[in-house]
């Protein structure tokens, strides 16, 4: 080629260099939406209380979201999940239609992320549903406690936990505040009118734990809900998984590249217009 | 002169080469390297394990749930058995010293006990994939299968997908208590800071125990 046909091959590659280091490079990363759902459990805690079939609707919803049938007094369900909204919960005799009127029923706003106990609780002559929260945050190092009083034969109890006092003179159908406890294994001890109750139990950290006192059938009964578990002691921070093999490698620097050009631009500028003049010369031009 | 020639047009032919590779070089450059992520496959790259699937446990009187020894996740290709991890002297999670094995952090619930199972291994190792490669594909509705030292099988179902930046990484979220069978899947995600050797972010899937 001659040099002037250099020279715009030159101009045109360095022209169309220049476009290109104007395209961004487009990273991208999955994510999702949080899903927002609550959790609810549904008990029996009336002692004198014949066996009921709970149901769960959803707000304006006349099909039930959920049936537990022949609900007896002692008996806690596992926790549902079900998304943050309001719902109703009704109770009905055994066996009754699912269209008959309620023995009772109320009302429950469920919040995402958060956990829920909606218990049948008192004489069956004043049979009540309490909606609780449940807790779902432990302090670090420490399991949270709390207890549920549900024995009608002995109406008033003392709890205490290894030295840790859970529930002074708490009433039938009453409940405490959960409480930050040590972990491990302990003894608890139940007092009332009738003597003291022992049993044993286990609490790790991190978990947070519901007590319900029943009238068992020679006794009071200790019975120990996990409520919720995680990590007792958290990580800090983030977790460092990965070296970096596989990530996009960004846009190295041009400079290096652009010097590169300019200094050949010069040494062919230099060489051709050296031949030119050397043409120009021998030709006598 | 003649003796100016072979050097001229040395100096001509030289310069259009430096400038063909300093072209070259700068349009190479200009593209960045894509991340090396794989086609996405609809179809399950393993088949579900088997074993005796357990339900989910009940609040009353929960079963103690065995060691996990385990992980599959079929539609992502992901078969690994399971190391433990503590923590640091830092406080900070452990990771595989291997970027090929998934580790459950044995500060946290048991995978199908209740609560909040943590499982982390890594995205790449220096030079390619690591176990967790894939994670950021999973979407809700996904199963992932834990299998545990008594031979029993968990089955869960991928809720969500987050990355979070790990500077304002939500510990209460991730390693806080839940009242049902959970896990917690975490690796590393994101924009890779070359001058520290580290991603920026941690992907997170949830995955909820189910029947």
């Amino acid at each position: 080629m001659n040099f002037r046909d250099a020279i715009r091959n030159l101009l045109m590659l360095l022209g169309v260099s220049a476009l290109l280091l104007g395209i961004p490079a487009a990273t991208a990363y999955a994510s999702s939406a949080t899903t927002g759902t609550g959790w609810i459990r549904l008990a029996h805690l009336s002692p004198n209380t014949p066996a009921v079939d709970v149901y769960l609707y959803s707000f304006g919803n006349s099909n039930a979201m959920i049936v537990l049938h022949h609900v007896a007094y002692g008996t806690v369900s596992p926790y549902e999940s079900v998304p943050a909204g309001d719902y109703s919960v009704a109770m009905r005799a055994a066996g009754a239609s699912a269209t008959s009127q309620p023995v009772l029923s109320t009302s429950v706003t469920i919040a995402a992320g958060h956990a829920y106990t909606v218990a049948g609780m008192g004489p069956e002559s004043g049979l009540r549903l309490q909606v609780l929260e449940d807790q779902l945050t432990t302090a670090p190092g420490q399991a949270e406690v709390r207890v549920i009083q549900a024995s009608l034969k002995q109406q008033v109890v003392t709890v205490t936990l290894g030295s840790t006092v859970l529930a002074s003179g708490l009433k039938f159908a009453s409940v405490s505040d959960y409480q930050p406890v040590s972990p491990g294994t302990q003894s608890v001890t139940v007092s009332s009118s009738g003597g003291d109750t022992h049993s044993s139990v286990t609490l790790a950290a991190g978990t947070v734990h519901t007590l319900v006192v029943l009238d068992g059938a020679s006794g009071l009964e200790v019975v120990n809900l996990e409520d919720a578990s995680g990590s007792g002691k958290p990580p800090l921070g983030g977790v460092s998984t990965g070296f970096g093999g596989t990530a996009p490698h960004g846009p190295g620097s041009p400079v290096p590249w652009l010097v590169a050009i300019g200094a050949g631009s010069l040494l062919a500028l230099t060489g051709g217009l050296r031949l030119r003049r050397d043409r120009q010369l021998n030709t006598g031009i | 002169m003649p003796t100016r020639r072979p050097a001229a047009t040395f100096a001509l032919a030289a310069g259009l080469v430096v400038i063909a590779g300093g072209t070259t070089g700068l349009l190479l450059t200009r593209h960045p390297a894509l991340a090396m992520r794989p086609a996405a496959v609809g179809v399950a790259a393993l088949p579900a394990p088997t074993g005796p699937i357990v339900a989910p446990p009940q609040s009353t009187a929960p079963k103690p749930v065995a060691a996990p020894v385990s992980l599959t996740i079929p539609l992502i290709g992901v078969r690994t058995q399971l190391i433990t991890l503590g923590l640091t002297s830092a406080g900070e999670l452990q990771v595989p010293s291997s970027t090929a094995v998934a580790g459950w952090f044995t500060g946290s619930p048991r995978p199908g006990a209740i609560g909040s199972a943590i499982i982390v291994g890594h995205i790449d190792s220096l030079s390619g994939p690591g176990v967790f490669y894939r994670l950021s594909e999973l979407t809700v509705g996904d199963k992932v299968y834990v299998k545990r030292a008594d031979g029993t099988l968990a089955e869960f179902r991928v809720t969500s997908v987050q990355t979070y930046l790990k500077d304002r990484f939500p510990t209460e979220d991730v390693y806080g208590p839940v009242p049902d069978a959970e896990l917690r899947l975490i690796t590393c995600g994101g924009a890779f800071d070359a001058a520290t050797g580290h991603y920026l972010s941690n992907i997170v899937v949830y995955a909820t125990e189910v029947s």
